[in-house]
């Protein structure tokens, strides 16, 4: 059979995608820019900017001089290819080979495709315009070869579709940019005077590949389709996702455990194959009447324990409506993280946090009384002694910053310092007498002052002088005096913390 | 009991101590201190202005310095003599030279081998260890520094408030009686106020390169490192009074003061045993009878001697001396060279030949330059040509010496932007939000802080961390940043350099500077002279070796023929492309307005066109007083200041001494309004000065609004001050240039396209004016051109020009050098010269330039050949022609040629881009340049041409001046603020724009005021591709004339645009200035 391929190219990929995402922008003038040696060069400009003059390679600066209130987003290093790859995907329901061709153009080998659309014109309209509604402006066309609809597509404003045999008519009269050579090349040909394929194609190969080297050669012999052209198709990334279809649409809680199960089963074996395990994972149930269920779950680290994830989702299934049967379901995990096998060792028990089973009890305590009210806390770097320390975010978040020990801190820190009345004669002392919660201490013991000021890009206000005292019974407390003294008139003291 | 704080740290430890020294000598007279330390970080940098500062304030400074060691603990060392002094200065020199620049890298021996003389304060860890003790190493390192320094050694004593400040200061009391080293107290200042400890988070953060939301413990936790009162610092140290004590002790025994160093000039510039003063007469008698004869005018020998009189009064023989033989190196080695600044323009620099500026031309008293009663250093400046300055500044460093001769530094500071930028990082904002702060604040003023501009921008003015963000930035600009080397200003002494200030590495290779700047040496009585690069010396002596070559004329700076009228009347027409400082736009409208008929004429016209005079609406006046307007004086006084420019001040000296006449400055007041204008704005100063000016002035009797005119004009000249002295020295290179393209314009022309870049034009249109004053251009060819532009035989009254490979883009002069080795006979084809060692990519280039024509090549021919060049017969069969079939390729027009031509060298000398178009040009009723001087005031016109340049001076409020040029000439064209925004994309984008609007006429000077604006390039997209259908194709058939299709939507078919679009950008987009 005759191969047929398609190139779909879009000319705007990042600007669409990025106005699909941001409709707000979409209207608008905007564009992307890199640093380039300290300039901001515009990198891709979206159609709005392009009709006001402001194309790819301009300096900010020059868009900006043409519109004031032009948008401007940073452009990421790279998403276009990851961007492209993944449209790939999506077009693997157009054909099996699909491949990218950085870094705007997919090509499909659409050989036997079209049929099932009803025919050439139809398929690649069907396309175009799937890509339209999604937000995308894409250019396409199909021919014998690669070359040819690569050609079309970017030279070409109506032609789609080439017949068979008539790639060379049709890229003929096109640029010789069509032939996808490099700049220089292009340039070269261009000063000669060479402006056209047609121009060069008749030229003795002797000639040609003298000054323009085999590629050009190669190109040309490819777009005719002398010479074959292979391409790597994309694959599909393997994702850690189950199903299990039902013969029988299932409406029993059982029936729901039992394929939760089995799905558990068939994950987790797979993770610990790979040693991994998941941190979240979605369990969900496609139901006949096309309503979809769904619970989902996490945990404080990764796990590939069947029973103790199954324990997980059992606390939610109740809230699953079977209705009239569910026909299908899937377990995802979104979350997966590196789990490695530890060495079983039974003369030795892994002990505080690093014990699993401890972490186990974590997420079902959680799991019940809620997340928020269990903490855990770690050092944080600030002085100022409320933020010295911050909730962490996990039971298994590694401590970065080690704890401060060089000054003295109380075991217990009250949320917030509470007002004590105090005696406190000198300057730079600590009083000799507070009250707290109606009952007199007399300072026996003290150090400081420690002087802390406000951190005063978070906060502004007086600084505080901390004292560590003990009392006549040999309790210790941390209070502190807001501002400087002020004999006469009335210092504010407070207590802070309790030391052991 | 008397305090003394030894240990400040001021911002010239970059990015650590938060105060200027200023700041912190002022808090330090505030709170009563009789003298306070400065000591920086291994660096004396700040220490002058910390002098200056507290000598108006009545105190002293104790000069010293931090010194951080590499394999010790930090010692502050204080000088106590002047000799000690000289030793840390030395110590300081050798650790800069040791490591690159910005880094001092010291090692205790050094201190060892460098202390005598100095008390030293060695600087414990900031905490105890967890045993409550100083760890071991400590007191080892006390031990040894105990045993070499004795009894100059003490520890310093500082309260942190860390909680354990009384343990701490146990220790330390315990340690320092064990080993017998004396506790000293210190607060470690590092700003003068605890407010400031702000701004210093801010700089840890620029300095670690992190947000105030991460730097966290790099932070300090509290701000008690500031200046502090002695009753406070008495009552910190209550129990430790000998610590206070001590404080007193070394501030006493410290009695160096920088007033004791004595700078001296080198004394090796006489010859014959005779005094420098006996030198100097004796060169500048020998000298002025070389120029004026045995026969000396009697005006010549008084001048003479009543400014060797002065010389004597000054002891500024030496001066002249050094500058003397620089000068004349210069000359022995043939680099061109003119003096310019106060002294400069002197009879006995006249005589010596330091300036070629004839005093008889310019009848100024000596004294106005330089005055006795202000005791400033006289100034001179020697520019030298650009492109070999290095040798003289090489010739500087190995006559003197590297440990004798250095360059000035300069303080760079922290501007707005920068600070603003430094500030804002810090504070954590994003870049966007950033670049949109940066680009509503122009200025830091109380607008600014109303918030319009930055509501604009769409930021909130009432936002916290904006307003602190812009406080602080406030507070920022100013701050020293680094040292860099000024741009060739000299200090030279008779001893080692090192004995009066740390030498450093520059970060220039084979560059040393000092760590002062020019303000500092300035303070201290230091000389200093200028080394300065000038592009059009350059050209002119090109100009004199072409001259001598081709014309056999002996030509210098001197003996150019003077007052010659047809070079004024040349002047007069504005007809000054190329020539020094009188080509701008603005000079040439300026020009027959002026009418300059002689010297000094050209002086003010130099002098006028600056932002100063233009600021101070200094203009218009002089112009009307200059076509007879009667002249009146504001006073008596006045006149005598302003007589020789009709009664309007023009240059700086006339503003200062006005200050000084008419408001009552002093001369130092004066100096110091003056150099506050040119450092930093935002001090505050400026604010005081123009009450203090303008106040001064109404009260004697002035009125307002002329002294607000004339602060105005100061405040411009701040930024540009132009002094007579410099408008002189630039007045005879104006002169010189003129007079050269007005004899020589083949000359002219070859030797500013060898200096280029430099001035305001482009290549292109230097070669069209030389076109226009009849001088044959030839283009480049492999056979006939060298690297640099030459004259080739006369062609007409004047030798013809052949370009240059230089004005080929991309070409490399080796290449070049092996083309012409290889030229021994001329070539006849591609292979001779690939076969000579050159390279394809080169001989692509030379192709595209068009440079084969000598062997029947065109540049499309050429390049077919030179693409096949790699793969060429070798062996035996070298030399064999390649055998192919005859391939023809479509020709290439006249006009493809000369965009071409505008591609690969900027200009074409076959035809200019606009002609091709003209008659499409004649259809849309637009008129060629050339027509607008037949063309009747106000009339409404269009014309149309390639933008050469536009300007958008800060001084015109917003006016555009734009000058395009097509194949007949230039046209002026203004567009006023309002239009420009209308139409800012055509303007800024057009590459040949067309513009519609009134013609008017002042004088001989045309403008288009413009109404409207059309962006044309596009029209110069034909130039290559529409007319492909009309030339011939001799071999290739077309199956049919459809041309590529033309996109229906932006966006589409961008690949095919871009060979069009290329086109467009070949032509030079026009400069900006502002």
């Amino acid at each position: 059979m005759e191969k047929r391929f398609v190139t779909i190219w879009f000319p705007h990929l990042k600007t669409d995608w990025i106005s699909i995402r941001r409709p707000a922008l979409a209207r608008q003038p905007f564009v992307l820019t890199v640093s380039d040696h300290g300039k901001i060069i515009i990198s891709e400009a979206n159609i709005a900017a392009q009709k006001s003059g402001i194309e790819k390679g301009m300096a900010l600066a020059d868009g900006k001089a043409l519109i004031p209130s032009l948008k401007y987003l940073n452009d990421k290093k790279n998403p276009s290819g990851k961007l492209l790859t993944s449209i790939a995907t999506y077009c693997i329901r157009f054909s099996p080979v699909v491949a990218v061709n950085h870094p705007d153009v997919l090509i499909l080998d659409a050989t036997g495709c079209a049929h099932l659309w009803g025919g050439e014109t139809s398929y690649l309209q069907m396309i175009i315009n799937r890509f339209k509604k999604m937000g995308y402006e894409v250019k396409a066309a199909m021919a014998d070869t690669i070359g040819a609809a690569w050609a079309v597509c970017h030279f070409e404003e109506s032609k789609m579709i080439i017949p068979n045999n008539d790639q060379k008519n049709a890229i003929l009269q096109l640029p010789v940019a069509a032939l996808r050579i490099n700049e220089e090349k292009v340039e070269l040909l261009n000063k000669l005077g060479l402006r056209q394929i047609n121009d060069i194609i008749t030229m003795p190969r002797k000639a040609l590949r003298r000054r323009f080297g085999e590629q050009l050669i190669e190109r040309i012999d490819q777009a005719l389709g002398v010479e074959e052209e292979f391409i790597q198709p994309v694959q599909i990334t393997p994702d850690y996702e189950e199903r299990l279809p039902c013969l029988e649409p299932i409406i029993t809680l059982t029936g729901i455990e039992i394929a939760l199960t089995r799905l558990l089963e068939t994950i987790c074996s797979r993770l610990k194959k790979e040693d991994k395990g998941l941190r979240s994972a979605m369990f969900t149930c496609y139901r006949v009447d096309d309503k979809i269920e769904k619970i989902e779950i996490g945990t404080n680290r990764a796990s590939n324990n069947v029973d103790h994830l199954f324990k997980l989702f059992e606390l939610k299934l109740q809230t699953i409506e079977p209705a009239l049967g569910i026909e299908l379901f899937t377990i995802e995990a979104f979350k997966v993280e590196e789990l490695p096998a530890i060495q079983e060792k039974f003369w030795e028990d892994n002990i505080g946090i690093n014990d699993i089973k401890f972490s186990e009890l974590m997420d079902r305590i959680a799991g019940k009384i809620g997340e928020a009210n269990i903490h855990r806390y770690l050092p944080d770097e600030h002085y100022w002694p409320e933020r010295s320390i911050r909730l962490a975010s996990s039971i298994n978040e590694k401590n970065t910053l080690p704890w401060k020990t060089e000054k003295p801190r109380p075991i217990e820190l009250l949320n917030t310092p509470e007002h004590i009345e105090v005696t406190a004669p000198v300057p730079d002392y600590p009083p000799m007498i507070f009250r707290y919660k109606n009952k007199i201490h007399k300072i026996k013991k003290a150090d400081g002052p420690e002087r802390i000021e406000q951190e005063w890009w978070i906060q502004e206000g007086e600084h505080r002088d901390y004292y560590s005292v003990e009392d006549e019974d040999g309790c210790r407390y941390w209070i502190f005096r807001l501002g400087h003294y002020t004999g006469d008139k009335r210092n504010q003291w407070f207590l802070h913390g309790f030391f052991a | 009991m008397n305090y003394t704080e030894l240990q400040v740290t001021t911002n010239f430890s970059f990015l650590d101590g938060a105060s200027h020294p200023e700041e912190l000598v002022l808090q330090a007279a505030l709170y009563d201190y009789s003298a306070v330390a400065i000591t920086d970080k291994n660096s004396f940098a700040g220490i002058v202005r910390g002098h200056v500062a507290a000598k108006a304030n009545g105190i002293r400074i104790i000069p010293a310095c931090c010194l951080d060691l590499i394999n010790g603990a930090s010692l502050l060392a204080y000088p106590t003599s002047k000799k000690a002094y000289t030793k840390i200065s030395a110590l300081l020199t050798l650790g800069n030279l040791r490591a690159e620049k910005g880094k001092c890298n010291l090692y205790k021996e050094d201190v060892y081998n460098h202390s005598e003389g100095s008390k030293f304060i060695v600087v414990p860890p900031p905490s105890l260890n967890k045993s409550f003790a100083f760890e071991p190493s400590f007191e080892k390192q006390l031990n040894e520094y105990k045993s070499v320094f004795k009894n100059d050694l003490y520890i310093a004593a500082s309260r942190r408030y860390n909680g354990d400040d009384h343990k701490y200061l146990f220790r330390l009391n315990q340690l320092s009686q064990a080993l017998n080293i004396p506790l000293v107290a210190t607060n470690d200042v590092h700003y003068h106020i605890p407010e400031r400890r702000q701004l210093q988070d801010i700089l840890t953060c620029v300095r670690e390169k992190c947000t105030i939301q991460t730097a966290g413990f790099r932070l300090h936790p509290n701000a008690e490192r500031h200046m502090k009162s002695s009753e406070e610092m008495l009552r910190l140290f209550t129990h430790y009074p000998d610590a206070i004590n001590r404080t007193a002790e070394i501030a006493h025994a410290c009695q160096f003061s920088l007033n004791e160093l004595k700078y001296e000039y080198p004394e090796e510039l006489t010859t014959e045993g005779r005094t420098p003063l006996e030198e100097l007469t004796h060169l500048a008698w020998e000298g002025a009878i070389e120029i004026f004869g045995e026969d000396l005018p009697e005006q010549i020998i008084t001048a003479i001697n009543h400014e060797l009189q002065f010389i004597e009064e000054m002891n500024y023989a030496n001066y002249f001396l050094t500058v003397n033989d620089i000068v004349r190196f210069a000359r022995k080695q043939n680099i061109l060279c003119q003096g310019r600044g106060s002294a400069a323009n002197s009879t006995v620099c006249f005589c010596l030949g330091i300036t070629s500026v004839n005093p008889t031309k310019f009848d100024l008293l000596f004294e106005r330059f330089i005055s006795s009663a202000r005791n400033e250093p006289p100034d001179i400046d020697v520019d030298f040509e650009h492109e070999r300055r290095e040798e003289v500044i090489q010739y500087v460093y190995e006559k003197y010496g590297r440990d004798r001769a250095a360059i000035v530094a300069t303080v760079t500071q922290e501007r707005q932007k920068g600070a603003l930028r430094d500030v804002g990082k810090a504070m954590g904002l994003s870049v966007d939000t950033l670049s949109r702060l940066s680009s509503s604040v122009w200025d830091f003023n109380d607008e600014l802080f109303k918030g319009s501009d930055l509501r604009k921008q769409g930021l909130n003015p009432d936002d916290k961390i904006l307003k602190k963000v812009l406080k602080l930035t406030q507070e920022l600009m100013g701050f020293p940043r680094q040292l860099g080397q000024h741009t060739g200003g000299f200090v030279i002494t008779q001893g080692k350099l090192s004995d009066l200030c740390p030498v450093m590495n520059a970060r220039m290779e084979n560059r040393t500077c000092i760590e002062w700047n020019k303000d500092d040496i300035d303070a201290l009585g230091f000389l200093k002279i200028d080394v300065l690069a000038l592009g059009m010396l350059t050209c002119i002596r090109k100009a004199f070796d072409l001259a001598k070559k081709h014309y056999n004329l002996n030509l210098t700076l001197a003996n150019i023929p003077q007052d010659d009228m047809a070079v004024y009347d040349m002047i007069c027409r504005a007809d000054t492309i190329g020539v020094f400082q009188i080509e701008s736009r603005a000079q040439q409208s300026m020009l027959p307005r002026l009418q300059p008929r002689c010297f000094y004429d050209l002086v003010i016209e130099v002098a006028i066109v600056r932002p100063g005079p233009i600021q101070g609406d200094m203009v218009h006046p002089y112009l009307k007083r200059r076509n007879g307007e009667r002249v009146e004086y504001p006073s008596k006084e006045l006149e005598e200041i302003l007589e020789r420019t009709l009664g309007v001040p023009l240059f700086q000296e006339q503003a200062m001494k006005i200050a000084i006449v008419a408001a009552g400055f002093t001369p130092a007041e004066a100096d110091e309004l003056r150099r506050s204008m040119a450092t930093f704005k935002v001090q505050g100063l400026v604010t005081h000065f123009e009450k203090k000016l303008i106040g001064g002035m109404v009260k004697n009797g002035y009125e307002e609004d002329y002294a607000r005119r004339v602060f105005k004009q100061l405040e411009g000249f701040g930024s540009y001050g132009f002094p007579e002295s410099h408008a002189a020295s630039f007045a005879l290179l104006v002169y010189v240039s003129s007079w050269i393209k007005c004899y020589y314009p083949d000359v002219f022309a070859c030797a500013i396209l060898n200096s280029m870049p430099m001035g305001f034009y482009q290549p292109a249109q230097i070669v069209i004016d030389a076109k226009k004053h009849d001088v044959e251009l030839r283009p480049v060819d492999i056979n006939y051109s060298l690297w640099d532009n030459l004259l080739e035989e006369k062609s007409n009254k004047y030798f013809a020009l052949r370009l240059g490979f230089r004005q080929v883009k991309g070409l490399r002069e080796e290449d070049i050098k092996i083309l012409i080795s290889a030229r021994t006979s001329m070539f006849t084809s591609i292979n001779e010269l690939s076969d000579a060692g050159l390279s394809k990519a080169t001989l692509e280039k030379l192709a595209d330039a068009d440079a084969f024509r000598s062997i029947g090549l065109d540049r499309r021919n050429a390049l077919w050949e030179v693409s096949a060049s790699a793969d060429k017969a070798i062996g035996v069969f070298k030399g064999q022609k390649n055998a192919e079939e005859n391939i023809s390729l479509p020709e290439m027009s006249k006009s493809e040629h000369v965009v071409h031509d505008y591609t690969t060298t900027s200009l074409s000398l076959k035809a200019h881009p606009v002609s091709f178009i003209r008659e499409k040009l004649e259809q849309l009723h637009i008129v060629a340049t050339n027509q607008l001087q037949t063309i009747k005031e106000g009339a409404l016109i269009k014309v149309a041409g390639l933008v050469l340049v536009r300007q958008r001076p800060g001084t015109a409020k917003g006016v555009c001046f734009i000058t395009i040029e097509d194949e007949t000439g230039v046209a002026n064209l203004v567009v006023f603020a309002g239009l420009f925004d209308k139409y800012s994309k055509e303007i800024l984008q057009s590459r040949l724009l067309m513009v519609e609007g009134k013609l008017q006429r002042e004088g001989q000077v045309i403008h288009v005021i413009v109404h409207r604006c059309y962006n044309l390039s596009s029209l110069l997209k034909q130039l290559t591709s529409s007319k492909k259908e009309e030339l011939p194709l001799l071999t290739l058939a077309r199956a049919d004339e459809k041309s590529t299709p033309v996109p229906s939507y932006p966006g589409f078919n961008k690949k095919a645009n871009a060979e069009s679009k290329t086109q467009i950008e070949i032509f030079h987009k026009g400069r900006n200035f502002k």
